[in-house]
């Protein structure tokens, strides 16, 4: 092969997706389109996708960050989501949380394994900057599996 | 006007003004309209009153649409309410009304608005934003004690309106005749649904329309004192479109509602003065009034020219608006108190009939109690406190109003145009020129904010240290309650004569599938019959198609 | 390289197994020609050329998405493996992209065994149709049975992506009269099936009439009489007979390599062509040469034939050599 690359060089691959009762989508679109500005691949769901088509997407798509966007309470279901990722075997996928979510519950998202709530009113600079970072850090985990 | 000495120190104030600000910025509002510093009678002068603006009232009805306006009556003080159970919705509906709320609203749990029993939705979602009523019996326990008959009810009710249903069963069981009941749907309008708040579109586009079509024509006989159609700006604004683009959309779908409603067979005067509107107030507050007006008079205009309406009532421009969530911030929440109250001044000089005031919480979670009352607090402050009532459309006649009412009105009547072009709002909307629309504007207004030509207080310009002791919320359901709502749910549902709900939804998907038969009146007969919205909604979702909104990005 | 038959790698092991999380990562390696992509080509090509590759191509709005969902659903609900590869167009200002063709697909997401991978194109040149070939390989070797390109826009890509696929369905709605002159100007000379979907709609047979005049036009295969099909992908006409064709047109191509020597060797071809004539075209427009400068100046007299000009330059390329 000529063009070879690092893993950690490629481009970032993110899930944007929303999970749960609510299909607000402002944020979540506002989101995809600066992650795409910056040079990221989105993958974008309609809402209320199922834990279980989470996990498959993010196994199909080989995704790096996984983005869910929560303005209602369906936040309340991340812990399960990342069991249910964890049990998949895809620890190594960052995960961040948009939207509205009180502080009592954003201490239970963090503990449960979330790397990241952004809060309305977060910019888009803070928002790509980590959002990269993570991918990056995604990147750098254990493969999941080794081509030889 | 020629008046020699008006141009002579027009252009000595231009001079003045150019010299000691040199390096003015362009200013712009949020609908794109440069705004002037300045409005004279160069702008708008008052010969233009007969046209422009007329009497309350009167065509061009740009001054309100009664003649008493809130001098004779105030707006319905519509607080949207939903506690996680019947019971505690309940009680709170009774202490509302105890502080003068003359009207009654209800917000259903976010599984009722997916179409899901509380039987089928995780636990942990339950009740988390409004209250579970699933069946005839759950708005039994949420109406208990109040006189339905004699008090204006909203309903959160999206298409296929199982809430309505429940009213209805309800007040047949109480022996209340229909003809009795006001109220208004306030969620009709399935394609604001299926364009911006996927949350309430349930039925496929064609189902939809089949059913608010069958809705209208049923309550037309049964319940003519509700208000079946709502048509909905606020969730295209919430989404993204500008106070423009928002209006202008919003009376396009009104005119796809109203020639659905002629090709079946109504006549204009005959379902018009029964159409009510639902919009946003953002912060941009002349912006605002200037909408709410403009509106007013296309409105005015397009159904006297459009649909041949000859009943004045057709031409009333009734609307409900509620401040706008969007605006409220994270960061120092207290101050969204404040901006609550600027936006329900903006209703009230854009002549509301109804308003619904945030929670300064709105940002943060769900809204606590006392967020609840503080905002109540805040409409009654406006009305009682600030004469904001005592003159009708008292900004009326400023030169910047008036300017800016006539720029929004060319704004709202272009996007009109552009949506006939496209075949109509039905068209425009099943191939995405809507959705585009809306998205490109929300980038937009994102970009001025993060770029800071758009200043946040908090968020982008004087930010002070985070202090998280502000931000109070509500506590979740306790499970325990919710816990005995599914209980009770469950109990019902089999108690209930399973072979009346079986017989009641056979004829409701005989209905849907034939061409003559009401869908709505079935729905009706199968609440009574106790089938459940869950049950129903899934029915319809089997023979119309599950509504998936066009999801873009 | 070492020869090592009767002790396949683990990863391969697995990815012939159809394990999901080989499938998705190898396809990322092979998408990005990063280190290990040679190691998979070579691990798989012994186990290549058993998948169906379909491609689904035509103009935004005729409702392609819909109708390969639908036919999706009959695949899957015949216990068929299915991949699909749904590519979409990568921003040329940022290079990176929304894949949005996800949610079109809503609908299927729980069906056990189908795998949706989405592809942005990422503005390079042959790159491409590259990448989505190599795509195609490691989904056949994971067991698909078929394999679904779906392409977003029309254009040249998109052309050149359904050539991967052996056959070709071209999707039009009706009545677009000016979308069928753009598939006429491109699209239709590829086409193996041509539907006309939203058959419920108006116009539908003189769509179905005037795409039936335009293939006389083509030459005709002594095997194969390209069909016209109606589909209506919201109530599911037509479907089942546009996946009979769709079988019947895999017979053929069976029948034309019935010595079974191909192994996607024609595609290599084609891909092989195409990478080399964007290469000399690059070439020819970055570099100055008197002797090209003469040949141009030639043709715009008369002095000399296109044609002949054309060999003049093949002769100046291979004589380089």
């Amino acid at each position: 092969m000529v063009e070879s690359e690092s893993r950690e060089a490629i481009i970032p691959r993110v899930l944007v997706t929303k999970i749960g009762l609510d299909g607000h989508d402002r944020g979540s679109r506002i989101v995809a389109a600066w992650l795409r500005d910056s040079g990221m691949e989105v993958i974008y769901t309609a809402p209320w996708q199922k834990i279980d088509t989470v996990v498959k997407l993010t196994q199909e798509e080989d995704v790096d960050v996984l983005a869910v966007s929560s303005l209602a309470t369906d936040h309340l279901l991340i812990p399960k989501l990342m069991a249910a990722l964890r049990e998949a075997g895809y620890q190594h996928v960052k995960v961040v949380v948009g939207g509205i979510v009180p502080d009592a519950d954003e201490a239970i998202l963090l503990d449960s394994g979330v790397s990241r709530v952004f809060h309305t009113g977060s910019t888009k600079e803070e928002v790509v900057q980590r959002i990269s970072e993570f991918a990056e850090e995604a990147r750098k985990a254990p493969a999941v599996v080794t081509f030889d | 006007m020629t008046d020699k000495r008006i141009d002579n120190k027009h252009k000595q104030w231009q001079d003045d003004y150019k010299k000691m600000l040199p390096d003015d910025k362009v200013r712009s509002n949020r609908s794109d309209i440069k705004i002037k510093p300045l409005y004279t009678p160069e702008d708008w002068d008052s010969n233009r009153y007969m046209d422009d603006l007329g009497f309350p009232g009167q065509g061009p009805m740009t001054r309100g649409i009664y003649p008493t306006m809130h001098r004779g009556q105030t707006w319905s003080q519509r607080q949207l309410i939903g506690l996680a159970t019947p019971e505690l919705y309940n009680a709170r509906v009774k202490q509302m009304i105890a502080m003068g709320a003359n009207a009654l609203s209800m917000i259903p749990c976010n599984s009722v608005y997916r179409g899901l029993d509380v039987d089928e939705v995780d636990p942990i979602l339950l009740g988390t934003c409004g209250v579970t009523v699933n069946t005839v019996d759950d708005m039994a326990r949420c109406l208990d004690g109040i006189p339905i008959d004699k008090m204006s009810i909203g309903l959160n009710d999206p298409i296929p309106f199982t809430m309505l249903a429940q009213v209805l069963a309800h007040a047949k069981n109480l022996g209340a005749p229909w003809k009795k009941l006001t109220g208004t749907s306030n969620q009709s309008d399935y394609i604001s649904h299926f364009v911006a708040n996927h949350m309430f579109y349930r039925i496929a586009l064609k189902g939809s329309r089949r059913i608010q079509m069958d809705q209208i024509i049923f309550l037309k006989e049964h319940c003519p004192g509700w208000n079946p159609v709502s048509i909905v700006g606020q969730h295209m604004q919430q989404a993204g479109a500008t106070p423009a683009e928002a209006m202008g959309l919003t009376l396009s779908t009104a005119i796809q509602y109203a020639k659905d409603c002629v090709e079946r067979g109504l006549e204009p005067d005959a379902f018009l003065p029964r159409f009510t509107f639902f919009f946003d107030i953002s912060i941009s507050f002349f912006e605002e009034i200037a909408k709410f007006r403009a509106g007013r008079r296309v409105w005015a205009r397009l159904t006297k020219e459009r649909f041949g309406a000859k009943d004045p009532r057709s031409s009333r421009f009734k609307f409900h608006c509620q401040t706008s969530g969007v605006d409220l911030t994270r960061a120092q929440p207290l101050n969204n108190i404040a901006r609550v109250a600027i936006q329900g001044m903006a209703g009230i000089f854009g002549g509301c009939q109804s308003m619904h005031t945030d929670g300064y919480d709105e940002a943060l979670s769900c809204p606590t109690e006392e967020a609840a009352l503080i905002s109540v607090a805040t409409q009654n402050i406006l009305k009682d406190e600030a004469g904001m009532t005592d003159v009708i459309d008292a900004l009326g006649g400023s030169y910047y109003l008036e300017t800016l009412t006539n720029q929004m009105e060319e704004q709202i009547e272009a996007i009109i145009a552009k949506i006939d072009e496209a075949g109509g709002m039905f068209e425009a909307v099943e191939n995405g020129l809507v959705q585009g629309i809306i998205g490109e504007s929300a980038l937009a207004f994102q970009e001025k904010v993060d770029s800071g030509e758009h200043k946040i207080v908090g968020v982008n310009a004087y930010q002070i240290e985070d202090d998280p002791s502000l931000r109070k919320t509500q506590p979740w359901p306790d499970p325990d309650v919710m816990k005995r709502q599914i209980e009770l749910f469950c109990r019902f549902k089999e108690e209930r004569d399973q072979t009346e709900v079986q017989r009641a939804l056979e004829d409701l998907v005989a209905a849907a599938r034939s061409d003559d038969q009401n869908v709505y009146e079935k729905i009706v007969q199968a609440t009574i019959s106790k089938a459940t919205q869950g049950e129903i909604i899934s029915c319809l979702r089997e023979e119309f198609g599950f509504g998936h909104p066009l999801v873009m990005a | 390289m070492a020869v090592k038959k009767n002790r396949p790698k683990p990863w391969l092991k697995r990815l012939l197994n159809g394990d999901r999380t080989v499938l998705s990562r190898a396809i990322s390696v092979l998408e990005n020609e990063t280190n290990e992509a040679s190691a998979i080509i070579r691990g798989i090509y012994p186990h290549l050329g058993n998948a169906m590759v379909v491609g689904f191509t035509g103009s935004p709005g005729v409702g392609k998405s819909t109708l390969v969902n639908s036919y999706i659903k009959l695949l899957c609900e015949k216990g068929l493996q299915v991949g699909v590869i749904a590519v979409d167009p990568s921003s040329p200002l940022s290079g990176g992209a929304i894949l949005g063709d996800r949610i079109r697909m809503a609908a299927q997401e729980h069906l056990r065994n189908l795998f949706i991978r989405s592809l942005a194109s990422r503005c390079h040149v042959g790159g491409l149709s590259r990448a989505t070939s190599r795509v195609v390989d490691v989904m056949d070797a994971a067991g698909m049975d078929v394999i679904i390109i779906e392409t977003v826009g029309a254009g040249q890509s998109e052309v050149e992506i359904a050539e991967i696929a052996s056959t070709k369905v071209v999707v039009c709605a009706p009545g677009m009269g000016d979308d069928i002159q753009a598939i006429k100007a491109g699209i239709l000379e590829i086409a193996d099936i041509l539907v006309v979907n939203k058959c419920d709609l108006p116009l539908t047979n003189h769509t179905n009439r005037q795409l039936k005049a335009m293939l006389v036009l083509r030459e005709a295969l002594p095997d194969w009489t390209t069909p016209v099909l109606n589909t209506s992908a919201i109530d599911g006409t037509g479907v089942s007979e546009l996946s009979d064709a769709i079988d019947e047109y895999k017979g053929v191509l069976a029948q034309r390599n019935s010595d079974g020597k191909d192994k996607g060797k024609k595609r290599m071809l084609r891909l092989l062509a195409n990478s080399v004539a964007d290469k000399v075209k690059k070439d020819l427009l970055e570099t100055t040469s008197l002797e090209m400068d003469s040949i141009c100046d030639a043709v715009l007299k008369g002095e000399l034939m296109f044609n002949e000009a054309t060999n003049r330059v093949i002769d100046k390329l291979l004589s380089h050599q």
